[in-house]
């Protein structure tokens, strides 16, 4: 397990309140018991911490869990590489 | 008519936002885009905008968080050196009833819609002391009608309007207008989302206007650009409604041009 999913995990506890066993790579959103705003709140908190931009574009892709972590490991990478 | 001029309009990517900031470039104005979610979609709007032979600048921010705010104005001054316009737009909020409402939909709503307000302001006023300048707030119907499940959007623009009033005395002796203009539901993609999303049905009344067709984004624009052009001078701390006679006659308007 990667130090930016840990870095995801809590945030996203943090902010919708869910238990961190429930952060399967499958995990969706129904499953987090996440609402439009606490995803929201989630994704300005992801941009603030890893200094990256994840436009709705982007986001209304997500299906899980899995794929913040893809993502944000995707965006952190290819700000690294810059 | 407002060539030269600077305007900053918020939550500028699409919807209202995006329709005000193409009728001020039209105008000759040189707009800032401001977005929070919707890169492409301001990216588009500042493309359409040059393609009008205006300075178009983007700027991302979201405007709930005071130090975005910030970095957004400290942007704008060292780009523009001064501001002219200034269009408070941006707005969120979550379809909730007010027994449903915890504290962090109430404040994300309040922060994005009023607070906001008075935040930018008090940033925009420096960038355009002693020049004077425009500022105009979008509101809704809603504001003191009662909608479903806009509870915590209503009262924010409740918030909204009553601080258009106080700003207006207030910076009237810096030749400042303010103002705002409210809308009822408005073709926006968050107008329909939340039409869709309500408890109206097909025979909804809120379907139609009186006029016989819903607020385009852009009848909301041309007068938000009045309230920009100097013919609106004496007019301070007004809400214009902008709602084909809604508010007058709400039992009309099944009947189409009833």
């Amino acid at each position: 397990m990667s130090a930016t999913e840990e870095t995801i995990k809590d945030i996203i506890v943090k902010i919708v309140h869910c238990d961190r066993e429930v952060l399967t790579p499958t995990a969706t959103f129904q499953d987090m018991k996440a609402d439009s705003l606490d995803m929201v709140q989630v994704l300005v908190a992801l941009e603030d911490e890893f200094g990256i931009e994840i436009p709705d574009e982007d986001a209304q892709k997500f299906q899980n869990f899995g794929d913040f972590v893809a993502y944000v490991e995707a965006r952190v990478a290819e700000k690294g590489s810059a | 008519m407002l060539k030269g001029r600077v305007a900053l309009v918020t939550g500028s990517s699409r919807g209202i936002g995006r329709a005000i900031a193409l009728k001020l470039a039209e105008q000759g104005a040189d707009v800032i885009i401001n977005f929070f979610r919707r890169r492409q979609a301001a990216e588009q709007t500042a493309k359409d905008i040059e393609s009008l032979g205006v300075t178009a600048k983007v700027i991302k921010a979201n405007v709930g968080d005071p130090d975005k705010i910030d970095e957004m104005f400290d942007i704008i001054s060292s780009s523009f050196g001064r501001l002219d316009i200034f269009i408070n737009n941006a707005a969120s909020g979550l379809p909730r009833s007010a027994l449903d409402l915890d504290t962090k939909g109430w404040e994300w709503t309040m922060d994005i819609n009023a607070r906001a307000f008075l935040l930018c302001t008090q940033r925009a006023v420096k960038l355009m002391e002693g020049r004077g300048g425009k500022i105009v707030a979008i509101s809704s119907l809603g504001s003191y009608l009662v909608l479903p499940g806009y509870v915590a959007i209503g009262i924010s623009k409740a918030t909204l309007e009553a601080l258009t009033r106080y700003l207006a005395i207030e910076l009237a002796p810096k030749g400042i207008c303010v103002n705002a203009v409210a809308a009822s539901l408005v073709t926006t993609e968050a107008g329909m989302l939340y039409a869709r999303g309500g408890q109206q049905g097909e025979s909804s009344p809120w379907q139609t206007t009186p006029v016989g067709r819903l607020v385009a984004p852009e009848d909301v624009a041309n007068v938000v650009a009045f309230l920009c052009s100097e013919e609106a001078f004496m007019i301070r701390g007004q809400i214009i409604i902008v709602d084909g006679g809604t508010s007058l006659a709400p039992f009309t308007l099944t009947s189409k041009g009833g």
